[in-house]
């Protein structure tokens, strides 16, 4: 199977080189076929079609290996191969519009055939003025200023900071924004009030049923500094506050920051047996970040997360522990128990993205290098900065022709015993995604 | 004598002061020549490469004043719904799927090739550059303008004005180190909206991409009053509503 992998990405490669170009010549053009191209119509339909192969290097001695591949022998490595189709359009007749994005998914891994078709955005968008907008139905709303990770945004899904520019998946919200414009220092205010309610297949997986929540967001453009003041209340999660800003110090330097106020969380910890407790208590979470762009246009992110929600080093080594454990207790007297209790308190654990407390993100990446046009290559890097464990991928992200995007990057993890990265079920992991848009 | 000095010293600074009063207003006139002070306009950018594949976008424009303008992609598909937005020094790009405008330089490319951000949402010249020298060059003027910030993407600019219409036919775009970045070349006049009367393609070579040619079209230049709620991030993703 890994050589039907290497074999697509090599047959795909030579048949977009081999495209036939356009003659070298001057350039003609017909002003009345653009006006044409530029008439609106009031509907809109696009999207992309997808496929990405997967080969995963798996860590047999990691400890989400062994909770993840319970009872399984699937060998050093597995694929799965993904087919994935996006659909978004929109219908806008005068001050009223609707919009909608879904995602359709086929996979095939060692598990067998999988697919699942996902609503991420559908609302209903009503604009009386250009200062007063009000949106209704399934929405992001992307609050926040960081680029790999969001502390202050209380009212979405977290992103993956591996691919932080990926869609995400909204909820079901009343929201408004209410946009002043001025002249002077202070350029606009910006309000944005959000109403969720939480009810019985309504945005069950926010958090606690049978509550109306409300969310707001107030936007400064101050001294050319972007400030926002957001806060959260409602029974479904505990309140919250937050602050973020993000400025240009030069013209190729940016610099961004969060803070966010959780109060009453629940914090949770892993006692030596495996045992999950939980404490009340305010925690404080943070990302400062700089985005920084050298004159040979290479891109330079990077951001310190602190994440206050997160674990200690000792609930890790705890956890860690208690799964070798369960596994040595598995392998002695084929008691699978133990290793099952693991496996549930991982998806409450440590089975998340960046479960842990401080992360530093890195990413490097440099526009159309040797003349190569529409080519970026780049390399990110995330380390959790307690245990020194990591992840690196490298990444070639090329547009070959208009409306076509390929993507090939490798995952290596690296940490030690009872790390995050080195507790990883993989060593490595290497994608090609080719997207084709319409 | 002395009397002769001041009166020679005097008329040289008074020529020097109407000299660089005439360049300024050569420039505020080939400013408002080239846009009117508030308006939308829809452009065809078109990268060509030297093998002659090339790759085309279709961008929507709306801009206020000296300093607000506001960009949509309309095609191609992969580029849908991209918009950017400046407000003076200050630019932002949303990108649809990430849902959030991040803020971005002058010098950047949104789309690749030779064109930049500044190029695509350009403000008028006088905003950003002071007059330094003007030439006659007979059926021409030659301006040197001088950026008035570091901000600005170009430090000097070398434009030639045509003098019967008052609109660039050329401008050479330096680095501060004296370096070429690119040149543009105005060219095929057309009349927009019943009375603007400019050059409808620009085209670009740089010597920095040997071989490539970017050209932008201008299809239509529209006068519009805007609302400045319209210039704000919170607008951003919903600059299609204004077509």
């Amino acid at each position: 199977m890994r050589e039907i992998l290497i074999l697509t990405g090599v047959a795909l490669w030579i048949w977009l080189f081999s495209l036939p170009a356009f003659p070298q010549s001057e350039y003609e053009f017909d002003l009345a076929e653009i006006e044409r191209e530029i008439e609106k119509k009031p509907y809109s339909i696009g999207g992309f079609l997808e496929f990405e192969p997967i080969l995963f290097g798996l860590d047999r001695d990691a400890a989400l290996y062994r909770l993840k591949f319970l009872g399984r022998d699937e060998g050093s490595t597995v694929e799965q191969y993904n087919l994935g189709l996006r659909l978004e359009g929109s219908y806008q007749e005068d001050k009223v519009g609707i919009y909608f994005r879904t995602d359709g998914l086929l996979r095939y891994d060692y598990l067998g055939w999988d697919g699942e078709i996902d609503l991420l955005e559908g609302y209903l968008s009503m604009k009386p003025s250009p200062g007063l907008t009000v949106d209704v139905g399934r929405k992001v709303t992307k609050w926040g200023k960081g680029y790999a990770w969001n502390p202050v945004s209380f009212i979405d899904r977290p992103k993956d900071p591996e691919d932080p520019q990926e869609a995400l998946e909204g909820f079901y919200a009343l929201t408004a924004d209410l946009i002043k414009s001025f002249e002077g220092p202070l350029k606009t205010v910006a309000f944005t009030p959000v109403i969720l309610p939480v009810a019985k297949d309504l945005n069950e997986d926010f958090g606690e049923r049978d509550h109306i929540n409300f969310a707001a967001k107030l936007y400064f453009l101050l001294w050319d500094t972007d400030l926002d003041l957001l806060f959260f209340t409602g029974g479904s999660r505990t309140t919250r506050y937050g602050f973020d800003f993000a400025r240009n110090l030069r013209t190729n330097f940016e610099v961004h920051g969060e803070l966010a106020l959780i109060t009453d969380f629940e914090r949770k910890s892993v006692d030596t047996q495996g045992r999950l407790s939980k404490r009340e208590s305010d925690v404080l979470s943070a990302l400062l970040g700089i985005r920084y762009l050298t004159t040979n246009e290479i891109t330079f992110i990077v951001e310190y997360y602190h994440n206050g929600t997160g674990f200690r080093e000792d609930d890790a080594k705890n956890f860690y522990r208690f799964v070798d454990r369960a596994y040595q207790t598995f392998l002695v007297t084929g008691d699978i128990l133990p290793l099952l209790q693991g496996e549930q308190l991982a998806k409450e654990t440590f089975a998340r993205a960046n479960p842990m407390r401080d992360y530093i993100y890195f990413r490097a990446s440099i526009k159309e290098p040797f003349d190569i046009l529409y080519f970026t290559p780049a390399v990110t890097s995330i380390a959790n900065i307690h245990d020194q464990s990591f992840l690196l991928i490298p990444e070639l992200l090329y547009s070959p022709r208009t409306n076509l995007e390929i993507r090939f990057r490798g995952a290596f993890l690296a940490g030690t015993k009872n790390t995050e990265y080195g507790e990883k079920q993989n060593d490595y992991r290497l994608e090609l995604r080719v997207r084709y848009f319409f | 004598m002395k009397r002769w000095f001041l009166s020679l010293l005097g008329l040289v600074l008074i020529s020097n002061v109407a000299l660089a009063l005439d360049g300024e207003e050569i420039l505020k006139k080939v400013d408002s020549n080239l846009t009117p002070e508030s308006f939308e306009s829809y452009r065809k950018l078109i990268n060509v490469e030297p093998d002659g594949k090339k790759r085309e976008y279709i961008l929507f424009t709306i801009k206020k004043g000296n300093d607000k303008v506001a960009s949509l992609f309309l095609s191609p598909a992969s580029e849908k719904g991209r918009s950017t937005l400046r407000l003076g020094d200050n630019m932002w790009l949303y990108i649809p799927n990430v849902g959030r405008a991040i803020r971005i330089t002058s010098l950047q490319s949104v789309v690749g090739g030779v064109f930049n951000n500044a190029d695509i949402m350009r403000l008028d010249y006088h905003v950003e550059y002071t007059v330094e020298h003007i030439e006659d060059k007979g059926g021409e003027y030659l301006l040197d303008l001088k950026a008035k910030t570091g901000a600005v993407a170009y430090d000097r600019l070398k434009m030639t004005v045509d003098k019967k219409t008052v609109v660039p036919t050329k401008i050479e775009c330096y680095a501060a180190t004296g370096l070429l970045i690119k040149t543009l070349h105005f060219k095929e006049m057309k009349t927009f909206d019943g009375s603007i009367t400019r050059p409808a393609v620009i085209e670009t070579d740089s010597p920095l991409y040997e071989g490539y040619r970017s050209i932008m079209i201008f299809a239509k230049i529209k006068r519009r009053d805007l609302p400045d709620e319209a210039f704000t991030l919170n607008f951003l993703p919903r600059v299609e509503t204004l077509r």
